[in-house]
């Protein structure tokens, strides 16, 4: 039982770096209508970023506002300066995800060129441990749940209570209609990919602190969690993406404690598959239905 | 030739021929029935894990690698069982990848079904012996004909052709037949196609079993050569140079693709590897990716239907005599 317990907590650490991560990626999609692939490569760039910046004497708040400007403007950048392009030129769904893939890859070996197929680890104190019932947590642990919990109390905010908000959300369920009603979809877009990108940020270094170690393919292994989060949510979905991101970072920690570590990246892949099955579109599925994902 | 030169060039044409035989599946699943099938890798792979098995014989008690089902079947025997077991793990694929999902999203499905499968081959070290993967496959009818090294490289590139061939002779059954011209109008249009009483999602699973057919058999036909399996080697990244490949030759087109397998696995990777290594090891492998990425960019932006598209198929309208036929009168007219 205690190892049960004991797991929940590491299961909660989890559940926030992947609701950061889930939340940035569904965003992007629904906003632009791009799976955005090279989004976990994106996070291991801003775990290098964080690297460079605790290396040099950064602390590891600074290191975290860092990464947050870092993964905001790359990827503003990112979709600025390729993926509009190429949707502009008419490449079609299957043609993006090349792209994407493409980007990827790019990113991941230019990581791996500069730096090498080394391990690295963040230069920074997790701090003392603190033990509430069986569960233990360091502090740099609450400090990556405080950031979680800021981050989607921010991104509820700004959805449910801003202007610029609603202008999102409106762009995500039918573009042409939100144009036509005079909401400057371009800057909305650009946003979109900045608030994502900054999610990505924080998610790359959230993750960086959480492991002992990480390489140039830390992030893209993370990528089959997000995915699973996003798509059980329902694509789209800012709130179904932090309520999958709870589901697979708690059932994928307790399943790695109680079962084997093994299992750990398995559980979100059967989740992912029986939502396939059952419901492709996920559990709320307005975004989803629109763009016509899944039927 | 010298012995080493001739050692390289029919490992060339063996690299060459499993990756048109790879092409040649991938295409009938993406270019003919427009299925992202990013998870062509894995089919492969377990052609090529089939294989191995059933050539290394079973397991001893003190052996260093672990696996399942060990046998030491006669030669064909191992490349067909690898070519169920590629269809097979596509079918199961099938029924989780084909439904009706947007282009992309099916990508991003296999994608993660292909990087699951890398996580799970990596961590069973009982079914897949781990990251270490199996070792010491004896290699085909080497004992039996008493050939030298060489000219065993030799006899092995001609059985590649034959494979090669069947292969071909597999695809065109499907490609250049009503039921590949089904195929392609799930592929160009799912709901007309439907609406016309097709069944798109069985066209799309035959399609896409056949593939993993193919996909197994190139693996089965791999590993045999190489002797060696490890899931490292079966990374998603490599199904995206198939991708890539098929891009570059011409989606759809089945010579296309396999002047795309000439020039981007075998052209493009092959031609750096006499690169001086500089750096550490790998910086030059990562340094290929990078430029492999921006290979598939620059072809999709500029050339998105590659150096041989796919032909434009013509059929007479209702009323006009077919085109063959009318030549054929003026000729004996005339």
């Amino acid at each position: 039982m205690s190892l049960f317990v004991a797991s929940l907590g590491f299961g909660l650490v989890t559940a926030s770096i992947l609701a950061i991560a889930a939340v940035g990626f569904t965003l992007q999609f629904g906003v632009t209508n791009i799976l955005n692939l090279a989004f976990g490569d994106v996070m291991t760039a801003s775990s290098f970023i964080g690297y460079i910046a605790t290396t040099n004497g950064v602390g590891i708040w600074g290191a975290v506002a860092l990464c947050a400007l870092f993964g905001a403007v790359f990827s503003t950048l990112l979709n600025r300066l390729l993926y509009t392009p190429f949707v502009r030129h008419g490449t079609k769904l299957f043609g993006m995800i090349v792209v994407t893939i493409a980007t990827s890859l790019i990113i991941q070996n230019t990581i791996q060129a500069i730096w090498g197929p080394s391990f690295f680890s963040l230069k920074f104190s997790p701090g003392g441990s603190y033990h509430i019932g069986s569960m233990v947590f360091t502090s740099s642990q609450f400090g990556i749940m405080a950031i979680a919990v800021a981050s989607m109390l921010g991104v509820y905010t700004l959805l449910r209570y801003t202007k610029l908000g609603k202008a999102m959300r409106a762009t995500a369920c039918d573009p042409a209609l939100a144009r036509s009603c005079g909401i400057a979809t371009d800057r909305v877009v650009d946003v979109g990919w900045l608030v994502s990108g900054a999610l990505c940020g924080i998610a790359g270094i959230a993750l960086a602190m959480n492991v002992t170690s990480f390489t140039s393919t830390t992030g893209g292994t993370f990528l089959i969690a997000i995915v699973a989060a996003a798509v059980l949510g329902g694509v789209g979905q800012a709130y179904g993406a932090m309520l999958g991101a709870l589901t697979i970072g708690l059932s994928s920690e307790v399943a790695a404690g109680v079962i084997a570590p093994s299992y750990k990246q398995v559980v979100a892949f059967v989740v992912l598959v029986v939502v396939l099955l059952i419901r492709p579109q996920g559990i709320l599925s307005e975004v989803a239905e629109a763009k016509e994902v899944a039927a | 030739m010298s012995v080493a030169w001739q050692f390289y060039f029919s490992t060339l044409l063996i690299y060459l021929a499993v990756d048109v035989m790879a092409v040649w599946g991938l295409n009938l699943q993406f270019g003919v029935a427009g299925i992202s099938s990013f998870a062509f890798i894995v089919f492969q792979a377990m052609g090529a894990y089939t294989a191995s098995v059933l050539t290394l014989g079973p397991e001893q008690g003190t052996s260093f690698q672990h696996y399942v089902g060990g046998a030491s079947l006669p030669f064909p025997l191992p490349v067909i069982a690898a070519g169920a077991a590629g269809g097979l793990l596509a079918l199961l694929v099938g029924l989780v990848g084909i439904r009706r999902l947007r282009a992309d999203y099916q990508a991003m499905v296999m994608l993660v079904i292909s990087l699951t499968a890398t996580y799970v081959a990596d961590n069973s070290t009982h079914l897949f012996n781990g990251p270490a993967g199996l070792s010491l496959v004896p290699k085909p009818l080497f004992g039996g004909l008493n050939l030298s090294l060489v000219n065993y490289q030799w006899f092995y590139v001609g059985l590649c052709a034959v494979f090669c061939a069947l292969i071909w002779w597999f695809v065109r059954r499907f490609t250049e037949s009503p039921l590949g011209r089904a195929m392609r109008a799930v592929r160009d249009n799912e709901h007309a196609a439907a609406a016309l009483g097709k069944n798109v999602f069985g066209l799309r699973m035959t399609a896409f079993v056949a593939g993993g057919v193919i996909a197994g058999i190139s693996g089965a036909v791999f590993v045999e050569f190489l002797g060696a399996w490890s899931p490292g080697s079966w990374l998603y990244p490599e199904t995206f140079v198939f991708f890539t490949a098929i891009l570059v030759g011409g989606t759809g087109n089945n010579i296309g693709v396999a002047v795309g397998a000439l020039l981007v696995p075998i052209g493009f990777l092959e031609s750096t590897r006499f690169l001086p290594n500089v750096g550490y090891p790998g910086f030059v492998d990562a340094l290929q990716w990078v430029a492999v990425g921006v290979m598939a960019l620059i072809f999709l932006w500029f050339w998105p239907r590659g150096v041989i598209p796919e032909r434009k198929r013509r059929f007479p309208q209702p009323g006009e005599a077919p085109r063959t036929i009318g030549r054929r009168l003026l000729r004996s007219r005339g």
